[in-house]
């Protein structure tokens, strides 16, 4: 350690290294917290946890028993243990005996990205609340179609303040808070959409995971979605090669052609069947006139609804884009972690070592971006991964039910998971518990004798 | 000097592929490879022969994961060899995420058989499964296909009709998808009594580890026990489970341990 520090006076080592040396080794030691308690006072199952984005010092959880609960994790509340362990009891909660608070579960609650004065909720009562944190009252309410099972507001944005829901309708909503109405729809998912994640490189484009197992970009700004991920189309490697590049790009001139040709085909009857959210019915309604008049009837931004590829077998669960903006991981009902390259919008054909992940609820993944580690909540452990070779190289027992969800705090290098059990565990890098107290009197009397 | 053995080994054997000396060879002794295509022809050369249904070596793909030790390079090399098309990849029914590998001479070798068994029946029609060789097979390399698109393909051959695909369906080749109505996967013709022993196979597998008391066995001697409910063999549904998770490996001194994963 001293060594290193003298390195980096003399410039050996360059300062980012030393601090992602550092922290790496204290992440490579995380363990279940000897000296640091959070007490929840939930009474269901934790949905949702998040640190906020400016100062990484309140944590906030939702719950199943429609609560939401604030922290400080950097100061406790008290201390017990003579003053060895530091309980972190919650500042406030809200929760059903609150007047205008939620009826049912909460599943998601997030932190207004600009500060801390502001947190939204979103609940399978079908409602978005947008709360005032010192006050503890609802500002805004909004209203949904279905159970909303993810809200998410880009941390880059500048010019607007949208809260993105993906509920159990097909359609993504915007909600606005400066004006407190919707902004916009999105259509595209063939069933209801259970992840919702903003970009980390562009404040317009928001990524979304569905039941139906598709995942798809949209730039905001205009109709459609402009990327569906495909999970058969994969490249080998963390980039595409430069020179296999223009075959990739024939076998996508190919589906293209391919995919003209079909639409111009004569109209069948099995098609007919499958009219299931609203792009397909327009689909259909265009096709009962002349060829060549069919594709003039759908928007051009809209061609992607009949794009139906999968990125998963099952549901998508989970997504997290990586700080740089340049990988997207995702979580499958299907017990599969992918690795997509988001430029080139390939799957990386990284193997996750899974056995099970959890089905029926979306989880929460968290990235450790210095290290490339992912955690992932699989059933009642939660596993740290290495992101470019898919190792296990951490597990972390202590929660008695499944996890699910988790947050990583790359300032303190610590993580918060919750679970069905109604814990918050904190995972901390192991310090040497020292006896101060006894050091110092004998100290003390050795100093003091005459 | 334990992987020179090995590969002496591998060369006989691929050369000699119907020899019955694979059969002697222990699971012990062979468990982990160096390279994925070298997995493929060893455990191709290891399918057990089964009686009543004539059907060719298929590997699954969660037996390849136990035996090449990096996954990811499992992933990535089987995506370049079915890009070469040397195999082809299935996805099977029997669970959540199994694929079944077949070498793509084995799986025309199979379509042959399948069609000729029809032709003996007398049924009609039959130059749907020639359109379906010569078009779909060598273009399209996924293992699912697109309504739209297999009908666009078909009818490269000649004049299609709705009877066609239904023809290609029951015959076992193509499978409706659960989720999408307009897409197919593509199945191994005839497998259907063997994926049904697999997962029952699976089961007695898993019961037998459960039922002892410590949930766990020497693999010498399991590796002897003969499964009721599975044509397919114990080294089969071992590499099978090993590589899908539900059991793992121990070395110990007096050899290899298996036990039922608690994770």
């Amino acid at each position: 350690m001293w060594k290193e520090i003298g390195d980096r006076e003399m410039g050996k080592i360059r300062p980012n290294s030393f601090s992602s040396w550092i922290k790496s080794n204290r992440i490579s030691n995380l363990q279940l917290s000897n000296n640091k308690d959070i007490v929840s006072p939930h009474r269901g199952s934790i949905n949702s946890l998040q640190v906020d984005l400016t100062e990484g010092r309140y944590l906030l959880s939702g719950a199943s028993d429609a609560s939401a609960a604030v922290y400080d994790v950097q100061r406790a509340t008290n201390y017990e243990g003579n003053g060895l362990i530091a309980k972190h009891k919650c500042l406030f909660s809200v929760d059903k005996q609150h007047g205008k608070g939620h009826k049912y579960a909460i599943s998601s609650a997030i932190w207004y990205p600009v500060d801390t004065g502001l947190f939204v909720t979103g609940s399978y009562d079908h409602y978005i609340k947008v709360w005032d944190t010192n006050t503890t009252q609802v500002v805004m309410n909004f209203k949904m179609p279905g159970k909303v099972y993810r809200t998410a507001m880009s941390p880059l944005a500048t010019s607007h303040m949208l809260i993105a829901a993906g509920t159990e309708d097909v359609q993504v909503r915007l909600c606005d808070i400066a004006s407190g109405a919707f902004a916009h729809t999105l259509s595209g998912h063939r069933d209801g959409v259970m992840t919702v994640e903003w970009s980390t490189s562009s404040e317009w484009v928001l990524i979304t995971g569905g039941c139906d197992g598709a995942i798809r970009f949209w730039d905001i700004r205009r109709a459609g979605c402009f990327l569906v991920l495909d999970q058969s189309q994969s490249q080998l490697g963390r980039r595409p090669p430069v020179l296999a590049r223009s075959a990739a790009n024939k076998v996508s001139v190919s589906k293209s052609l391919s995919a003209g040709q079909n639409s111009l085909g004569k109209p069948r009857a099995p098609q007919k069947k499958y009219a299931n959210g609203h792009g397909m019915k327009q689909l259909t309604i265009g096709r009962m006139p002349a060829k060549s008049s069919a594709r003039q009837r759908l928007h051009p931004g809209m061609l992607s609804i009949q794009d139906r590829a999968t990125a998963h077998y099952g549901a998508v669960t989970g997504l997290k884009v990586t700080d740089d903006g340049m990988y997207l991981l995702s979580a499958g009902s299907d017990s599969r972690i992918k690795l997509w390259d988001l430029e080139s919008g390939y799957n990386t054909l990284v193997n996750f070592e899974m056995v099970r992940l959890q089905t029926s609820k979306a989880i929460q993944l968290a990235i450790s971006q210095e290290t490339a580690q992912v955690f992932v909540p699989c059933m009642t452990v939660v596993k740290a991964f290495d992101i470019w070779s898919g190792k296990m190289s951490l597990a972390f027992r202590g929660h008695y039910e499944s996890v699910n969800c988790c947050w990583f705090s790359s300032q303190d290098q610590e993580l918060y998971t919750g679970g069905n059990d109604r814990q918050i565990l904190v995972w901390s890098p192991c310090e040497p518990m020292t006896d101060d107290t006894d050091t110092a009197h004998t100290k003390d009397q050795d100093n003091w004798s005459d | 000097m334990d992987k020179g053995k090995k590969r002496r080994r591998e060369d006989e054997e691929i050369e000699a592929v119907d020899s019955d000396a694979n059969h002697s060879l222990s699971l012990e002794q062979n468990l982990s490879f160096s390279d994925t295509l070298v997995a493929l022809r060893m455990m191709r050369a290891q399918f057990p022969h089964i009686d009543k249904v004539s059907i060719q070596p298929f590997i699954l793909q969660s037996q390849l994961y136990s035996s090449v030790k990096d996954r990811t390079q499992v992933d990535r090399e089987l995506e370049s060899l079915r890009r070469d098309k040397v195999v082809r990849v299935f996805k099977l029914n029997t669970g959540q995420d199994d694929h079944g590998i077949m070498f793509l001479d084995d799986y025309l070798k199979q379509v042959e058989h399948v069609v000729k068994r029809m032709e003996e029946k007398k049924q009609c029609d039959l130059q749907v499964f020639k359109w379906f060789k010569v078009h779909v097979i060598e273009s399209k390399l996924e293992p699912c296909i697109g309504h739209q698109e297999l009908y666009a393909l078909l009818s490269l051959g000649g004049r299609m009709k709705d009877e066609h695909i239904s023809l290609l369906i029951n015959s076992g080749f193509l499978t409706h998808q659960l989720i999408d109505p307009s897409m197919y996967w593509f199945a191994i013709p005839n497998i259907g009594s063997i994926l049904k022993g697999l997962s029952q196979g699976r089961k007695e597998l898993l019961s037998l580890l459960n039922r002892r008391r410590y949930k766990k066995m020497m693999l010498a001697p399991l590796e002897k026990k003969h499964l009721r409910l599975s044509p397919l063999d114990m080294r089969f549904h071992l590499r099978d489970l090993i590589g899908s998770g539900h059991i793992k490996t121990v070395h110990t001194p007096t050899g290899i341990v298996v036990r039922v994963s608690k994770d």
